[in-house]
């Protein structure tokens, strides 16, 4: 691999990294407030949530693109704070993921909690165990699975994301151009070695990262659930 | 003998811990409505058909029905008084907070725990610990067990640890709704004398739901009858299940005599043993060795189990017959309920109509009741 995609590699490891990690924490209390909603809003949180699997990633980028540029308030904001310009940044491209790849984590991570139910909670709460404790206690070690899940999937679908990074991240070396861009760039140049050689580390990684999340998830005794989750999230 | 019962059923109930209900919990198809103040003492009995609100109730107090309206306070004499929920304050006592036990009728033991670390969950958040660990292990009998996987378990030893579990967080009333409805008989028998035990030996208030009678009669003191979500009877356990036999919806229960009486001698040889009914009458039953360590027994006899003879019937193989004088005879369809009194003791009798048409009985005859040994039921054997 030549330096400049092997920095293209270190910035999609940098950034679909830190995207896993601000979606664990962010998903993870979006998913149990949707598990434990029951108001008719629920139904249209969750679409909000799903609407990243649907909607072209270009339309996702078109709209970050324009709330990013200094003339709106987000962007103004970001820029108040940071002194810096928030499109074509990697901070840019860490927030496009987060959105993009959301319900990668929060429906199954929401699923698990559904499933999990009130009963154990209350078991545990009769116990002298106060919701923080009862999340790490209980929750936490009868979710694991799906928390493996959700975070594969998210790092796998940020690490291949393409239109949203496109259009609010440019490609900057070292800053914004990820794998999937360099790909792009080696192709449109007819370089097909360098193409062919970044297509086949991007198809063969993520081939193995979901084997690893079926084989996580399936000989073990009672775990069968959240294999139907990795599916009904595909 | 009589006088340490009378004793036993008159103790002041100041003198122990009280819990004050007067709470509303609405549904939409169902509303329990309870206003009453419970003595904590013993077992607590609260029995009704299904969808009577035993559970709802038993929710409420642990904190977990939050659409409940208005307030529950446990009060008396060693605990300082605690409002475990006002709605009119705005007070609500969260439910890891109140100090209260709970065990459910499926165990909710934690899977991704051993047995030892389902008990050592309770421990850990246990403040100021008295209880002994080993203690409570021995108790409920799961020594060999501690490193088993809880899903291993047979369903009468998910009880032990799921009981064992709520024990160890020092409650200080300890509620179980309907802990024995999925087990055998033998796991049943088994955990009845657990909780009997324990209730003892630590001294702990138990609030019982069941919809087992027999269950009930064999460890309540008081008991507590809900219909529709409202309170029907609550006093004396064998009071009030005299008063369901005569008042009764007839499907709630089997019309019986229950008594608590004192084990007067054992006929080993024989496999019986005598209770003393009064001064002049014993009533024999089938031995256990269960039995051998106990003063009193509490027992029952279906009034489908007696029947009615007018002569002393001393050449019968039936080795119980008492006399008695008939109080009351009640006609429902084809059958006859006989109240009798033997001495201070009230007997109910089922006999046919066509029985009684007849022996043509009156209020006020005297009359002599048989039954054998072995319909004189113990849920302990």
């Amino acid at each position: 691999m030549i330096n400049s995609d092997l920095q293209a590699l270190v910035t999609t490891l940098e950034m679909a990294a830190l995207t896993t990690l601000i979606l664990l924490i962010v998903g993870t209390p979006l998913a149990w407030y949707l598990a434990k909603m029951t108001s008719r809003f629920k139904v249209i949180i969750e679409a909000v949530v799903a609407l990243p699997l649907v909607l072209p990633p270009t339309v996702l980028g078109f709209y970050l693109l324009i709330a990013f540029s200094p003339e709106h308030l987000p962007g103004q904001l970001w820029q108040q704070a940071t002194g810096q310009q928030l499109a074509f940044s990697f901070s840019a491209i860490v927030i496009g993921s987060v959105l993009y790849s959301l319900p990668f984590v929060v429906q199954p991570l929401q699923k698990a909690f559904e499933q999990l139910g009130d009963s154990l909670l209350e078991a545990g709460a009769l116990l002298g165990a106060g919701p923080i404790d009862r999340f790490f206690s209980i929750v936490l070690p009868l979710t694991k699975a799906s928390f493996i899940t959700a975070a594969s999937l998210g790092f796998a679908h940020t690490v291949g994301e393409f239109g949203v990074i496109l259009m609010i991240g440019g490609n900057i070396p070292g800053e914004t151009r990820v794998l999937s861009i360099a790909l792009f760039d080696h192709v449109e140049a007819f370089d097909y070695a360098r193409a062919h050689l970044l297509a086949i580390s991007l198809l063969i990684g993520s081939m193995v990262l979901l084997a690893a999340i079926y084989w996580l998830n399936l000989p073990k005794r009672s775990n069968s659930k959240n294999l139907s989750q990795v599916r009904s999230v595909k | 003998m009589m006088m340490s019962k009378t004793k036993l059923n008159k103790v002041p109930t100041d003198e122990y811990p009280q819990l004050n209900i007067n709470i509303r919990v609405s549904y939409q198809q169902f509303e329990l409505a309870i206003n009453l103040p419970i003595p904590l003492k013993g077992i607590t009995g609260i029995f009704g058909h299904s969808a009577s609100g035993k559970s709802t109730l038993l929710r409420a107090i642990a904190g977990l029905e939050k659409t409940l309206i208005g307030d529950i306070t446990l009060a008396g004499a060693n605990v300082a008084d605690n409002i475990l929920v006002n709605t009119e304050q705005d007070h609500y006592l969260k439910p890891e907070a109140r100090k209260i036990g709970l065990v459910f009728q499926n165990s909710r033991l934690f899977e991704h725990l051993s047995v030892l670390g389902n008990l050592e969950f309770s421990v850990k958040r246990c403040k100021n610990r008295q209880l002994d660990l080993n203690e409570v292990i021995e108790l409920t009998e799961l020594t060999t067990l501690l490193e088993h996987q809880v899903n291993q378990l047979s369903g009468g030893q998910q009880q032990r640890v799921a009981l064992a579990r709520a024990i160890l967080a020092e409650p200080k009333l300890l509620l179980l709704d309907e802990p024995l409805s999925a087990l055998d008989q033998h796991s049943k028998t088994q955990l009845l004398k657990m909780m009997l035990n324990i209730q003892k030996k630590l001294n702990l208030p138990m609030l019982y739901v069941s919809h087992s009678l027999d269950e009930l009669q064999q460890v309540c003191d008081t008991l507590l009858v809900l219909a529709k979500g409202k309170v029907v009877n609550f006093g004396n356990i064998h009071q009030i299940i005299h008063q369901l036999n005569n008042f009764g919806d007839y499907t709630l229960i089997h019309q019986q005599t229950s008594l608590s009486l004192p084990i007067k001698q054992f006929n080993n040889g024989h496999g019986l043993a005598v209770l003393a009914l009064n001064a002049q009458q014993d009533i024999y039953l089938t031995s256990d060795k269960a039995f051998e360590n106990q003063t009193q027994l509490r027992c029952f006899i279906l009034a489908s189990d007696i029947s009615i003879a007018l002569t002393e019937p001393n050449n019968s193989s039936i080795v119980n017959h008492l006399f008695g004088i008939i109080k009351q005879i009640s006609h429902r369809e084809n059958k006859v309920l006989l109240t009798i009194n033997c001495g201070s003791q009230e007997f109910f009798v089922t006999i046919s109509a066509f029985s009684q048409q007849k022996l043509s009985l009156s209020s006020r005859q005297q009359v002599y009741l048989q039954f054998k040994a072995s319909a004189v039921r113990t849920f302990i054997h």
